[in-house]
């Protein structure tokens, strides 16, 4: 790559002054082209820097007075800028200019259409195509994290989870957890990332339909942007409250066909395991130590324990490191894309092939002849076509289509991954000496080998097919009135899931020596394979919308409007129809383009709700102010704009309106065992919670304050948001549920929750000669506030939530560990326990001598939640390179006990105390290590000490703050002569990565990652990857 | 121009296609509302009559209820094996909670899960009039079965009342009203005998031949209601009321003002505040109803069978459980592989000492012969259906209950802290390698408890009597203690014995013959005598096998619970705090 850098800047320079001396004296003549090697109109050329400028013509040619040794300055909007310095003075030039790694245009996407930048009045953080694609992961959401602002990212798995695609997405303003109830799910394909904005999740709207398709080819979206205020969703009606991330795909574009193949390969590696297991010697030390702490007799001697040490004994004394032997190290992430656009005047396309094919982390048996490692390959296709019938009409067809295979073990990558976790390296042998799988009933009941589980369990294939067809409509109607148009939308798609599953389970045999034989006795079951179809899913969705739109220019008064009607179905399973419906007016009115107003309505309605009480009314407005165009301002030169923008409105909410729940029903269920045969034990009962039938949707009260500045000759971009938004008739479960009820109170739309921050972004670009380079940064702030809740009076004020923020933990307060005296003094305790020394100590803050619900308080969660994120990079004559910067600070996570408390974790039968433990376990508390212990004392799990240490306290609430270098990119557009002659219009080559390097405010052993915090997660992954961009 | 507008008008069409409309139904049909379980139309009345059965599931099933536990480990007779100070039972036991600390569920709250069962009762009493049941009651030909039906939901909602009583003293009478959301719920508690009252008159209003008579007219009926069943429950209920823990309360001086919130109560709201006798002579009448209809009798087929075989001429009233043997994996000896068993219960020395010697002498009599270096021979034989002790044959193998043995191999898995395992109602596995699928039934009312409840009002009522004392004989006699030359059975002669006497023989007798039914934990709460036994060491045995046996009697309970920790206020549970806060009109119990 060094080499490769460092030849081409002898090559761009003499690219660009090419061979035949044609050129009238004193002219200099030549073309500009774009990075497709299309010719470029309008490029603006300045000669020495003096004022004196010319423009390139249609078919990007120029002719300008300059000498050899005058520098030409190349410069077109959202392209990098590019300085010539004459050579020869009877040379054409050939000039290139790149893309942009940022892009400003002067129109930006809004919902259901677009808006020119500077009468846009809404919160709305924006990235373009060459910020999105740096990124290597399966589907473009990998390319999120840190670019915008007021958008929250955290990555809970490293790969798709290949059934339970189906989620259902809830309302985070509620203090409740949601339960999935089997129906109302949206089935999504993104199920490694949590999006939220301001403390909500988001709506995904793509192309002008709320859609979760996440594996889009990135080189094929054109803009992804977070929609954040209440006037830029509010067209979404009755489920408006949620932020918007609004992806639009590329749209064909006239010229000759451009085509562009981009193949990739990288190679992934897992972060977030833990890998550092305690060897077997040390681990049976521990677990007698643990087994002395609960007053028991050791259960391992020191022969035993010796045997550990020295592997003399591989079958009666085992140490098998789990994670070692089942996991890959690396496994391959390939990715191809082919892309082909073009067209002309009256009709237009763009096509895009993908294929992915992503490995997982699993290792396979030699000699199998099927895969039992997780693996993903998927294909996709988009097209677009774009059809002027006539002079006023635009037909527009889209469609997608997806088919998509995935692969995991038979006993399913998340219980393996949870049993390699809590499995100890001396459970059991792997294999017996006689070859069978080795098990153990020892210490605990270890019935399925985790090898066999890994790798002799068979399969599970899920098929994913996905098409969606997208009609689009525009007539101007101009011979009506001018500035009218009217504009249909259809759109239909359908997805269907289907699994197969072949899996099976071997039995186990527990390897004892019983008269000085060899004896292996069965411990566990051996179940037949399986062969299972069954479909997961099934789904239709369909859109209409039709809309009047017009917008027309008296002097200086500008008025538009849009009237909409849409409706959205989506039929999943066995689901009845969900429906939405919006009748909406949208107006503005700008004067003089520097006073900006725009208001909307919108009667919205859902079908889930009482006959009768489906429909609402919404509504929001805006105004703006360009105060960089007053005359005060415009003697100003560093200041190039400068608006202001105020947005209000109230917003709806109908995640939460359930199944049909306003009609009490019943279900068959539950029964009584009936007669002497213990038959038919059929029942019925009520469906819980019972029925609420006045259940409406949630609102919002959502004010932003805003400004967008632009300074230094445009170098220089500031925006600033401010927000207020208040959520109420949020549906929740009352706090006075008084049992004498006899069931489950419903949720009612009863809850209040604050939530404020603001979201700030900078950006700064500019060159040196053909060094141009640009630095971006955004950081936000949400703080939250549970208002009210109707929660049940409490005894003492501390054990109260309302008041505090929605993201507060609650537990006991930990002060350490107990001592000695502490002991002796008899301090306060969990009532019944009496505390040795080196338990967890908790406050006992109502000072009763007994820790109990009354001590419990809010421990965490507590400060408003901070992230950033920041992109540098530069371009020097085609070699680019980018790194995308990424933190998150005040964040606290309740982290699963399990990490911290050794021996936890798989039992039989709820018996066991036989879990894994990790190198931190050494950190426990001894008499002799009291002051340095990071651990309570061992103990052995379900008997008294940890009954005290794993109780919900702050010792397990740690800092989630962390920093990542998200992505990076190193790429180099050869010169467009090396092309040219192999008859290409351009070739890139690049390395990439992602989350290549990480600092998190807690470590709890090697392998934490702070994003991930949960036992048996598929790890995210590092990604390394290279790949080769031709166009042809 | 025209062209274009049809060629528009075709596109809309398209367009509107996707969303054209069939006639889709506006409520799903496949959501079962009111009208489709108690159906007007359904001379069966199956559906219906599946909402009775989900009224009966509201019973409480005995085994392993409490947090995994018999509710017995809460008493002196057993301890639990994973006694820490997160398991709910050693709470229970050891007075380490608070009116908090029992989630729905969880310990011994049972106050969500019976006024759920009582809202399900009351919305089939009001509804099931609809169904035309073409069905009749056997007994009378022309009126349809439905009445029964009412009448069987009225028992359980009686007997979820009872369940309420005898743990919390009065709490609050929903007679027959369904409450809604938006009715008010901040309902009072009524007097202890309000309910007591309810109770007995709900018990008299449908005790007569519009119920289902016992013995169980068929196969299918078998678990039924019947008038047996109704009967019983109201001389359970009188002898509760008669017992001195209610008849007299003085719980409320006794146990004091608690921490909680509104912790001032009505002694009216937990017993009788004044104290009448004649309550005992109301329990003894009222059982002799049972005794007098002549459909039952002790299972002459032995102790073990009662509990296995379905059905058994003692049996009144169970609560259905399964064919299988949870019973066995959850409380079995640990040890088998092919047998696999948590081993959670861990009955004491305190019980197994109880037991008599085969001549209904206590070990303590020197005419009994207790030998201490085989203490378990020529003792009571319920005490070997009760526990297992070492050398007792189980799965194949002669139970190596020592300290290192195969069934204690103290390797760190949870086992016995007892020295001894549960062995009461565990199926016949003893030549078998694992465990075999039995009955697994739970009894709520039995005969052998209506003749001691029998005997015990009768002779708190008039005191030791030919009637109350023969009661004792045949207990012993079918437990298989010998009869004694005197025919007495090991029990001092009617002539000499005192009421004292007798009560404490029948007291003792309850203790051995109810081991883990879920009688003690409440008789020695309404006995008032818990202080006497809850205040003890629970002691269990530590078997040394060292050629010989050593035995080695140790307190079992870990040293950090409390043992003299019985409080008056223990005598009742504590009213939910939830409900307390929540309910402005709620009182708590004394001392809570």
């Amino acid at each position: 790559m060094l080499i490769l850098a460092k030849s081409s800047y002898a090559a761009i320079q003499k690219d660009t002054t090419a061979k035949k001396a044609t050129n009238p004296p004193g002219l200099i003549t030549g073309k500009v082209v774009d990075e497709d090697n299309r010719a470029l109109k309008g490029v603006k050329i300045v000669i020495n820097g003096r004022g004196d400028s010319s423009k390139t013509d249609l078919a990007g040619h120029f002719s300008v007075s300059a000498k050899t040794g005058d520098k030409l300055e190349f410069t077109y909007p959202n392209h990098y800028v590019n300085d010539v310095t004459i050579n020869n003075a009877a040379d054409t030039l050939s000039v290139r200019l790149l893309d942009h790694y940022l892009k400003s245009p002067e129109t930006i996407d809004v919902l259901y259409g677009t808006i020119n930048k500077a009468n846009e009045l809404g919160s709305i953080s924006t990235i373009y195509n060459n910020q999105i694609t740096t990124t290597p992961g399966p589907t473009y959401i990998y390319a999120l994290p840190g670019q915008l602002a007021g958008l929250y990212t955290q990555q809970t798995s490293g790969f798709t989870s290949a059934q339970n695609v189906a989620i259902l997405q809830h309302f985070l303003t509620s203090t409740e957890v949601n339960y999935a109830p089997a129906h109302n799910i949206i089935p999504s394909d993104n199920t490694e990332f949590t999006l939220t904005s301001r403390g909500q999740f988001v709506t995904t709207v793509i192309d002008g339909i709320q859609q979760n398709i996440a594996a889009i080819d990135p080189s094929s979206i054109e803009s992804i942007s977070i929609l954040k205020d209440a006037l830029s969703t509010i067209l979404l009606g009755i489920n408006s409250s949620k932020p918007v991330l609004l992806i639009t795909t590329k749209k064909p574009d006239l010229g000759d066909p451009r085509i562009t193949f981009t193949t990739e390969a990288g190679v992934q590696q897992s972060l977030g395991l833990p890998n550092d297991p305690l060897p077997a010697y040390q681990w049976a030390y521990l677990y007698n130590e643990a087994l002395q702490n609960d007053g028991k007799p050791a259960f391992y001697t020191n022969a035993d324990i010796e045997a550990y040490r020295n592997h003399s004994d591989p079958y009666g004394h085992p140490d098998v490191n789990w994670s070692k032997l089942l996991l890959k190290s690396y496994s391959p992430l390939i990715t191809d894309k082919l892309n082909v656009s073009g067209g002309t005047e009256t009709a237009r396309y763009y096509v895009s092939l993908g294929y992915l094919d992503q490995g997982g982390i699993f290792n396979e048996a030699p000699g199998l002849d099927y895969s039992t490692n997780n693996n993903i390959s998927r294909y996709t296709l988009n097209s677009n076509i774009s059809v002027d019938v006539t002079k006023n009409l635009n037909v527009d067809l889209q469609m997608y289509g997806r088919v998509q295979q995935m692969f995991e073990p038979g006993s399913g990558y998340a219980s393996i991954l949870t049993n390699i976790f809590t499995t100890p390296n001396n459970a059991y042998p792997v294999y017996n000496p006689d070859g069978s799988f080795g098990g153990s009933s020892t210490i605990s009941n270890f019935t399925n080998n985790l090898l066999s589980q890994a790798q002799y369990s068979g399969y599970t294939q899920t098929n994913i097919k996905d098409v969606l067809v997208n009609l689009d409509l525009n007539y101007k109607l101009n011979n009506v009135t001018q500035g009218l148009s009217f504009k249909a939308k259809g759109n239909l798609a359908i997805e269907s899931q289907v699994y197969i599953t072949r899996n099976q389970q071997n039995n186990a045999y527990g390897y004892a020596i019983v008269d000085s034989a060899v004896k292996l006795s069965p411990v566990g079951t051996t179940t037949p394979l399986t062969n299972v179809f069954a479909t997961e899913l099934s789904a239709r969705y369909s859109f209409a919308q039709a809309a009047l739109n017009y917008d027309r220019q008296f002097g200086k008064n500008r008025f538009g409007g849009q009237l909409l009607y849409d409706t959205k179905s989506s039929v999943v399973s066995y689901d009845l129809a969900s429906v939405t419906t919006d009748k909406a007016l949208k107006v503005n009115y700008g004067y003089d383009d520097k006073y900006l107003f725009e208001g909307a309505i919108n009667n919205s309605s859902y079908n889930r709700y009482t006959p009768g009480h489906q429909s609402g009314w919404f509504y929001a407005a805006g105004l703006g102010w360009q105060m960089g165009k007053e005359d005060f301002m415009k003697n100003i030169k560093w200041i190039d704009s400068w608006k202001w923008r105020l947005t209000y409105g109230k917003t709806g909410d109908n995640s939460n309106a359930g199944y049909y729940t306003y009609k009490q029903t019943f279900t068959s269920g539950g029964g009584y065992p009936q007669g002497l045969n213990y038959g038919s034990g059929s029942g019925y009962e009520e469906v819980t919670p019972i029925a609420d039938p006045s259940l409406s949707w949630a609102n919002a009260d959502k004010l932003d304050f805003g400004t967008d500045i632009s300074l230094l000759h445009d170098h220089l971009q500031i925006e600033a948001d401010y927000y207020h938004e208040k959520y109420y008739n949020l549906v929740t479960t009352r706090g006075a549920t008084i049992e004498l009820l006899g069931t489950a109170y419903p949720q009612e739309n009863i809850g209040i929750n604050l939530y404020k921050g603001g979201e700030l972004t900078l950006t700064y670009k500019n060159n040196i000669d053909n060094f141009n380079y640009f630095i971006t940064g955004n950081g936000s702030l949400v703080s939250s506030k549970v208002l009210y809740f109707d929660e049940q009076p409490q005894k003492y004020p501390w054990n109260a939530h309302t008041g505090l923020p929605v993201t507060a933990i609650y537990g006991y307060k930990n002060i350490g560990f107990y001592s000695v005296e502490d002991v002796a003094k008899h301090a306060a305790t969990i009532a019944g326990y009496s505390a040795q020394p080196g338990d967890l100590k908790y406050a006992d803050l109502n000072g009763d001598g007994v820790i109990d619900q009354y001590d419990q308080t809010a421990i965490g969660g507590l400060k408003p939640l901070v992230f950033y994120g920041g992109t540098i990079g530069f371009n020097y004559k085609g070699l680019s390179f980018s790194v995308i910067l990424q933190g998150v600070f005040n964040r606290q996570v309740s982290v699963d006990n399990s990490y911290d408390a050794p021996f936890q974790g798989l039992g039989s039968l709820g018996t066991g105390a036989s879990g894994q433990a990790y190198a931190n376990a050494v950190g426990r508390w001894t008499p002799e290590t009291a002051s340095t212990a990071t651990l309570p004392r061992l103990s052995i799990v379900q008997d008294e000490a940890n009954g005290n240490n794993v109780q919900m306290s702050s010792f397990y609430v740690k800092s989630g703050d962390y920093f990542r270098v998200k992505n990076a990119e190193l790429g180099y557009e050869l010169p467009l002569r090396w092309a040219k002659s192999l008859r290409l219009s351009g070739i890139r080559v690049f390395v990439n990565g992602e989350n290549l390097f990480t600092v998190a405010g807690y470590r709890g052993y090697p392998g934490y990652d702070p994003e991930v915090n949960t036992v048996g997660a598929y790890p995210i992954q590092r990604v390394i990857n290279a790949g080769l961009t031709v166009k042809l | 121009m025209m062209k274009n507008y049809k060629i528009i008008l075709l596109l809309v069409g398209a367009v509107s296609l996707v969303t054209a409309c069939k006639k889709y139904e506006t409520f799903p049909i496949a959501q079962i509302t009111i009208d489709r379980v108690f159906d007007p139309r359904d001379s069966l009345g199956t559906n219906a009559y599946a909402f009775l059965e989900n009224v009966y599931a509201t019973m409480l099933n005995g085994h392993n209820r409490v947090g995994g536990d018999y509710l017995d480990a809460a008493t002196d007779d057993a301890v639990s094996s994973a006694a820490s100070s997160s398991n709910q039972v050693t709470q229970l036991s050891t007075d380490a909670y608070n009116s908090g600390t029992f989630a729905d569920g969880a310990g011994d709250n049972v106050w969500a899960n019976y006024y759920s069962g009582i809202r399900q009762a009351n919305i089939f009493i009001a509804n099931i009039g609809v169904v035309p049941v073409e069905a009749t009651l056997p007994k009378h030909p022309g009126i349809s079965m439905k009445y029964a039906w009412k009448n069987e939901a009225r028992f359980l909602r009686a007997y979820f009342y009872f369940e309420l009583v005898k743990r919390y003293g009065g709490v609050p009478l929903l007679g027959d009203k369904v409450y809604n959301v938006t009715d008010n719920l901040a309902l009072p508690r009524n007097t202890f005998s309000d309910c007591i009252n309810y109770i007995v008159s709900e018990c008299n209003a449908i005790k007569g031949d519009s119920i289902l008579q016992a013995p169980y007219a068929s196969t299918a009926n078998y678990g039924r209601v019947t008038n047996a069943a109704v009967l019983a429950l109201k001389a359970k209920v009188l002898l509760y009321a008669a017992s001195p823990l209610f008849n007299g309360t003085t719980l409320v001086k006794d146990a004091g003002t608690g921490q909680g919130p509104r912790n001032t109560t009505n002694a009216a709201i937990v017993g009788y505040p004044s104290a009448d006798p004649n309550r005992w002579q109301l329990a003894a009448s009222a059982a002799q109803d049972v005794i007098n209809l002549g459909v039952f009798s002790l299972d002459q087929n032995g102790f073990q069978d009662i509990f296995l075989t379905q059905n058994n001429p003692e049996l009144i009233f169970i609560r259905q459980g399964d064919n299988g043997y949870n019973v066995e994996s959850n409380n079995g000896p640990i040890g088998f592989p092919s047998a696999v068993s948590k081993g959670v219960t861990s009955p004491t020395q305190n019980l197994v000492n109880a037991f008599p010697m085969i001549s209904g002498l206590n070990i303590n009599d020197p005419n009994g012969h207790y030998n201490p270096d085989s203490p378990y021979a020529r003792r009571d034989p319920r005490l070997l259906y009760t526990v297992f002790v070492n050398g007792q044959q189980w799965l194949n193998t002669n139970l190596q209950l020592y300290q290192g043995g195969q069934s204690i191999p103290n390797s760190g898995v949870q086992q016995t802290i007892s020295g001894y395992y549960l062995h009461k109602f565990m199926g016949h596995s003893e030549a078998l390698n694992s465990y075999a699928a039995h009955s697994e039934d739970w009894v709520i009312f039995r005969y052998a408890e209506m003749l001691l409840d029998y005997a015990e009002a009768e002779n708190e009522a008039v005191g030791p009597n030919a009637a109350d004392y023969q009661v004792l004989k045949t207990i012993r006699g079918r437990a298989g203690i010998a009869a004694g030359s005197d025919g007495n059975y090991g029990i001092q002669s009617l002539s000499s014995i005192t009421q004292d006497s007798l009560r404490s023989a029948i007291h003792n007798e309850r203790r051995i013959e109810f081991a883990f039914e879920e009688q003690r934990f409440f008789d020695l709460r309404r006995w008032k005598v818990a202080p006497a036994y809850m205040d003890q060491q629970r002691l269990g045995l530590q078997l040394i096998s060292n050629g010989q046996l050593t035995y080695n009697y140790v307190p079992i309970l870990p040293a950090i619970f409390k043992i003299n920790s019985f409080t008056p206020k223990q005598y009742l549970q504590p009213i939910p705090y939830g409900e307390v806060v929540k309910n402005p009109q709620m009182q708590q119990n004394p001392g809570w």
